[in-house]
């Protein structure tokens, strides 16, 4: 006899169940199980896996929800009186799920959406007996179960007899007949406990008692029993107690028999229960029977009740099309012609239509063409507000988008396929992904939503699992573990699966001194270590929470609620709790829009350069852009000096050469160590080699070694070779070497005649072991008719090695597109570029080193002043001294460390301030904010103005002096009348008493407030000792030969461990030194001699010896490495060239002692 | 009554319940229907790891009450009534343990403890 479970929480109720999907299913189908049920606390959260998993296994797939519901009695609002199981029905057409969708939906609707809001996720008992009934055909389609976590059971360990009668009667007479049923759970704990036999049976009678069905569930939470110690920690991560406070509680479970027991267990359980309740075998007969007959009332069809992997698009009328969608497409395609292809005639226009209608025919027969019209109204709409807009990914392989103005790449031009975008053989939506300026997402989110209406958008989510520092940080907490302790763990642990814990204890130097600990664990203190390593790698890869993905916004019909439930996201707008692996098995219409800083910060530019130079030949001065004779500069500046960034032609010689020279920090794509390293050995010299170059820079190519070969072809050091004349025209453009997937789809069909739309199938089954055998002999069948077994076996060797690794040209030329526009900017725009980059802060480093580079390209940082400062980052022409007329960037006050955002606006609209007291009137900063203005120099030209002899020091003493005063009730100025203007006689009268403070003071107080170095570089205060140890500068390093030993020293300003050839880890470490930035790569050797420095460090000194990367590029192979924040520490011995002592005073402090603020100074958390 | 970790020989029906008791060298029979539920650890004390796969035992202990009578004797004796004890067995070795020896009638359970 088959026995199936209908309460079942999976690992995506987040911090309660423990296991996944699949693995449920699997083992619920090993035992004989013919349907298993998902009810997952608070959501469908796990939902659209446990289909697929159950369709995998082949069992029906039940389900249901476990909802807290709102205590009638109690303060309706907050007070909760316990849980139900709610499953809904199936076969009805997706009665059952669309009232189940829609309860959920109820059930948060009322909550904040943001963490630790007061309002908890729960259903009024009215909700709930209204969604049990479908509103068409007034019957059942939900039935609630009422088991152990319910009001009814709580009340059963109390000593009144009758509480729950009274709240069971409560249930029955709210809800509507036949939709109420009682679930009989035993944990097997000690009598009067909770989940007890003995409560099973109270429960078991009441059921009886009110001729109400009872079913027999295990409230699982794990597969099997291995499971229980895995969810003790969750329920302490959920709580945010520690094992022994909960176990004290107690409010641990009772037991650890909440796991999924097979039908011979269940019945077994059965039986006991029935046998303390002094019933028969009739009615266990009955209580297993009422669970089947429950189970078959809920079993749902995946494609009936839910319409599985059946693609749902917005109307056709909501997007304003009367017409056939098809029509209308190929009407706005033809008129695009005109438009991108102007005055296109002969074979060229021949060539374009022809594959006009080769894409067109494709969409037709999958009927998606209201899906384009649909991503061509939001790019439309998008346009229309303003914003930067740019499609990415394979959405840039198809004419039709390129037509209807969703991608601004020539997928002709750059000879890319539609089949890797979409074919004939796939019959789910593809993806289209669209960048936009960050800092104009949310409007551009909430713009979509009013247009298409609230009932057909909602925000996709994304599951946020258990990564190692998050789950040892946890494991710790459940241990009762000293928070700092834990913490300084979890510092060391440095992007690798939690689940791998103990095997890192083996191999990373830097957990060394960790491992070694738990080594002696069993002697008293370390006794839990050994435990946090097990816990933790419990913990891995458990989702923690959903939370809205950075840019998925589902499209649907009028349907879409009664198809996803929502809940509020932190921004407002309604999430849906499916995220994007579930968006194909539901037919969602998904579109990425992600906003991206780099599109802010080049639209932030483009505005500084039209204000600064409002008219067209202004900005042909500035920027030094060409003008033919007798003309008067680029088309793509108009008259008033905007630069319409996407006419921009891709042939600027000074682009270029800014790529080349490798400085290319702030550029997109570009600017991270290992792409400056590429830049400089490939020198890219057209767009193309942009596309290639950022191809080349990803985990595949770079694992597969694409990129030698490449180079070696690419500047002559060897033969270009082709497998086969056939291929040259596919490979030419990476001379022989296949980097791009279209290069594969191409070798594929040359070599077979396959077609492309299989040829990309092809490409999908390589590297899959299951496909991939298929893929060989179909390939080597078709190949060998016409090329000898040589070249087939030659071109299958590359295929099988590269073909899962390469990377879509459309991408690359997508991200190309954005890549070439920032150099462009930083090229001709250098200071606009910058205080852009400043402002939206879009890339892998800390903002300081941004600021450095201006520094090294003699860029003027203008310091904080009270009456010129903005809230943004501005270009200003400068009015005096020695550097007048140049352009420099004027520090925004945003940012400041304790300024709010009202007094930031309030100091805005009240500049300019004539005196302190003027800024305490009208601005209302507060005391310690006005000192901290201070400290950052923003009243020293007020403080000059007013002819005050004292300095900075003086002005900070005095105000925390009147920071501790009591404060005085200052006059207000009556209304119009105007105070009349004295100067400061406050600032005037102060005495000087104090040493100005020195340069170190002044750049850790900009480090501590605005996590940048602005005054001076904060290596500067090392460089006595760096000069005494005979440190190299980064701008020296380019001169020296290769393979000279050097010392260098800086500020880390990067980290990265990526993936390598052979899989051995190889560190790359960053530091900027106030000359540039050195890039150090330690391989194994070097990260065992460095042990904890490699990521815990922020001031470093490296020795190692240079590596020539190309004409422009150098690196360090480092050796070693120090902290330099512990100059007492170093081995002076070893490192002074002739035994000489170290400098006077050399253990002073730098700028960066005492300051806590790692993550935005080094980008090193902490 | 009183909390002990002694080990003791129990004998077993076939569907797993206890039948008969050794203790202090005396052979006892389980006089009535025996209790059986689980009662859960403190694992994180006692115990060093708890890798995954460990499997069933770490969370929980099996507990069955038993009820012994004395075996009859010839020699006099204070009158002896039915004594109760509770019993754990360990999930992987299946070796029997006294947790607890409850005065003359049967106690309500006591807090889980266990001097391992």
């Amino acid at each position: 006899m088959s026995f199936t479970h209908l309460h079942v929480s999976t690992a995506f109720s987040a911090h309660y169940g423990v296991s996944w999907p699949d693995e449920l299913a699997q083992a619920a189908a090993a035992d004989g199980a013919t349907a298993l049920a998902c009810t997952d606390r608070d959501g469908l959260y796990g939902t659209i896996k446990h289909l697929k998993a159950c369709m995998d296994a082949g069992i029906d797939p039940i389900v249901g929800v476990d909802l807290a519901v709102f205590d009638d009695d109690g303060d309706h609002r907050t007070q909760v009186a316990g849980r139900v199981v709610v499953l809904a029905h199936g076969n009805n057409n997706g009665a059952g799920y669309r009232a189940l969708c829609r309860l959920i939906s109820d059930a948060h609707a009322r909550t904040s959406g943001k963490a630790g809001g007061v309002i908890p996720v729960a259903v009024t008992r009215g909700e709930l007996a209204s969604r049990t009934l479908d509103p068409q055909t007034l019957k059942p389609v939900l039935t609630v179960l009422i088991g152990p976590d319910s009001d009814v059971g709580q009340a059963m360990g109390g000593r009144k007899y009758l509480r729950p009668r009274t709240l069971f009667k409560q249930w029955i007479d709210a809800m509507p007949p036949g939709t109420v049923v009682a679930e009989v759970v035993t944990h097997l704990s000690a009598p009067g406990v909770p989940l007890s036999t003995a409560h099973a049976v109270r429960m078991l009678k009441l059921a009886l008692e009110y001729n109400i069905p009872a079913v027999l569930t295990n409230a699982v939470r794990y597969c099997a029993q291995d499971g229980a110690a895995t969810a003790d920690v969750l329920d302490s991560a959920r709580t945010l107690k520690s094992l022994p406070e909960l176990s004290a509680a107690p409010m641990l479970q009772p037991t650890g028999q909440g796991w999924l027991k097979n039908a011979h267990h269940m019945i077994q359980l059965g039986k006991e229960i029935m046998t303390a309740a002094g019933q028969g075998k009739a009615d266990l007969h009955k209580l297993l029977a009422n669970t089947e007959a429950l189970a078959d009332k809920c079993r749902i069809d995946p494609v009936l009740d839910m319409g599985w992997k059946k693609p749902v698009v917005p109307e056709a009328s909501i997007i304003g099309i009367e017409n056939d969608p098809m029509v209308e497409l190929t009407q706005r395609c033809d008129a695009g012609i005109t438009k991108r292809f102007p005055g296109i005639t002969g074979e060229a226009e021949k060539q374009v239509r022809s594959r006009l209608e080769h894409e067109l025919g494709i969409i037709a027969r999958l009927g998606f063409a209201s899906y384009f019209l649909t991503v061509a109204e939001v790019s439309r709409m998008i346009l229309e507000m303003g914003v930067r807009v740019a499609a990415r990914g394979s959405g840039a392989s198809s004419l039709v988008n390129y037509l209807i103005d969703i991608s601004q790449v020539d997928p002709i031009r750059h000879d890319l396929i539609f089949e890797r975008f979409l074919s004939g053989r796939r019959s789910t939506l593809p993806d289209i992904d669209i960048d936009v300026e960050s800092a104009e997402r949310h409007n551009v989110y909430r713009k979509i939503f009013d247009r298409f209406g609230a009932e057909r958008v909602t925000l996709m989510s994304m599951q946020n699992g258990y990564r190692a520092r998050g789950a040892v940080r946890d494991a710790g907490l459940a241990l009762g573990m000293d928070d700092g302790e834990v913490g300084e763990i979890a510092k060391q642990l440095w992007r690798f699966s939690a689940r791998k814990f103990r095997e890192a204890l083996v191999e990373k130097p830097e957990l060394r001194s960790f491992a070694e600990r738990v080594e002696q664990g069993g002697l008293g203190e370390n006794q839990q270590l050994d435990l946090l390593v097990d816990l933790t790698e419990r913990l891995d890869r458990l989702p923690r929470h959903i939370s809205m993905h950075p840019c998925g916004v589902i499209l649907g019909d009028a349907t879409l609620l009664d198809r996803t439930p929502v809940q509020p996201s932190g921004l407002g707008l309604p999430m849906s709790q499916f995220d994007k692996h579930d968006m194909d098995p539901m037919g969602m219409l998904k579109l990425d829009v992600l906003g991206v800083r780099m599109q802010s910060a080049m639209a932030f530019a483009v505005r500084e350069v039209i204000r600064l130079h409002p008219s067209k030949a202004e900005v042909v001065a500035a920027g030094r852009h060409p003008v033919e004779p007798g003309g008067t500069g680029p088309d793509f500046i108009a008259e008033d000096g905007r630069i319409d960034l996407n006419s921009v032609p891709f042939d600027d010689e000074p682009t270029f050469e800014l790529i080349r020279s490798t400085h290319t920090l702030g550029c997109f794509q570009i600017e991270s160590p290992g792409q400056r390293e590429l830049i400089g050995k490939m020198a890219p010299r057209e767009f193309n080699d942009l596309i290639i170059d950022i191809s080349l820079f990803r985990p595949g190519p770079m694992k597969s070694d694409m990129v030698r070969p490449f180079l070696e072809h690419r500047h002559g050091f060897a033969p270009e070779q082709y497998p086969h004349p056939d291929l040259k025209p596919a490979l030419q453009e990476t001379h022989g070497v296949t980097v791009f997937h279209e290069q594969i789809l191409k070798t594929f069909h040359v070599m077979t005649g396959c077609g492309l739309d299989r040829a990309d199938e092809f490409r999908r089954a390589l590297g899959n072991e299951v496909l991939e055998p298929g893929v060989e002999s179909y390939f080597r069948r078709e190949a060998i008719k016409n090329y000898s077994p040589e070249v087939v076996d030659a071109v299958w060797g590359t295929l099988k090695a590269f073909g899962s690794f390469g990377f879509c040209k459309a991408h690359g030329a997508a991200f190309a597109v954005p890549t070439y526009q920032s150099a462009w900017l930083k090229a001709h725009h250098p200071e606009a570029f910058l205080a852009g980059l400043w402002e939206h802060d879009p890339g892998m480093y800390p903002k300081r080193l941004l600021v450095a580079e201006a520094r090294r390209l003699g860029i003027p940082i203008l310091p904080l002043d009270i009456n010129r400062s903005q809230a943004e980052y501005r270009v200003e022409k400068i009015q005096d001294g020695p550097q007048q007329g140049k352009l420099g960037i004027r520090l925004s006050l945003t940012g400041i460390y304790g300024l709010s955002g009202a007094e930031l606006k309030r100091i805005v609209a009240g500049q300019p301030y004539d005196s302190l007291a003027d800024l305490r009137a009208r601005a209302r900063v507060s005391k310690p904010n006005i000192k901290r203005l201070a400290q950052l120099g923003a009243f020293d030209v007020l403080h000059k103005d007013s002819g005050g002899k004292a300095n900075r020091a003086d002005l900070v003493h005095h105000l925390q002096a009147l920071q501790s005063s009591p404060t005085k009730k200052t006059s207000d100025v009556i209304e119009g009348q105007l105070s009349f203007a004295l100067g400061d006689i406050e600032l005037r009268n102060l005495a000087p008493e104090l040493p100005e403070p020195s340069m170190v003071d002044n750049v850790r107080a900009e480090l501590d407030l605005m996590a940048v170095d602005v005054s001076g570089h904060l290596m500067d205060s090392h460089r006595p000792l760096l000069d005494k140890l005979g440190v190299t500068t980064a701008d020296k390093l380019l001169g020296l030969r290769n393979g000279t030993e050097v010392l260098v020293a800086g500020v880390r300003v990067a980290t990265q461990t990526p993936p390598m050839r052979g899989g051995r880890r190889v560190v790359f470490i960053s530091i900027d030194d106030g000359t540039g930035c050195v890039d150090s790569v330690f391989f194994h050797e070097a990260q065992e001699e460095s042990g904890p420095l490699l990521f815990g460090t922020r001031l470093l000194l490296i020795r190692g010896t240079t590596r020539r990367t190309g004409p422009k590029g150098i690196s360090l192979s480092a050796t070693k490495a120090w902290d330099l924040s512990r100059p007492e520490r170093l081995p002076f011995a070893e490192l002074l060239p002739s035994g000489g002592a170290p400098p006077d005073e050399y253990t002073h402090r730098g700028a960066l002692h005492g300051i806590s603020r790692n993550l935005a100074i080094t980008g090193l958390g902490s | 009554m009183g909390l002990f970790s002694e080990s003791v020989e129990v004998g077993c029906t076939e569907t797993g319940q206890p039948h008969t008791v050794q203790w202090k060298g005396t052979q006892y029979t389980v006089s009535s229907e025996p209790d059986r539920w689980y009662e859960r650890r403190q694992w994180w004390l006692e115990e060093n790891r708890a890798p995954l796969g460990t499997g069933a035992g770490l969370v929980d202990h099996e507990i069955w009450r038993v009820q012994l009578q004395p075996p009859q004797t010839d020699a006099p004796a204070p009158a002896a009534g039915p004594i109760t004890l509770d019993l754990v067995r360990h999930v992987n070795s299946g070796r029997w343990r006294l947790l607890r020896i409850h005065a003359a009638a049967p106690a309500r359970a006591v807090e889980p403890d266990e001097a391992a």
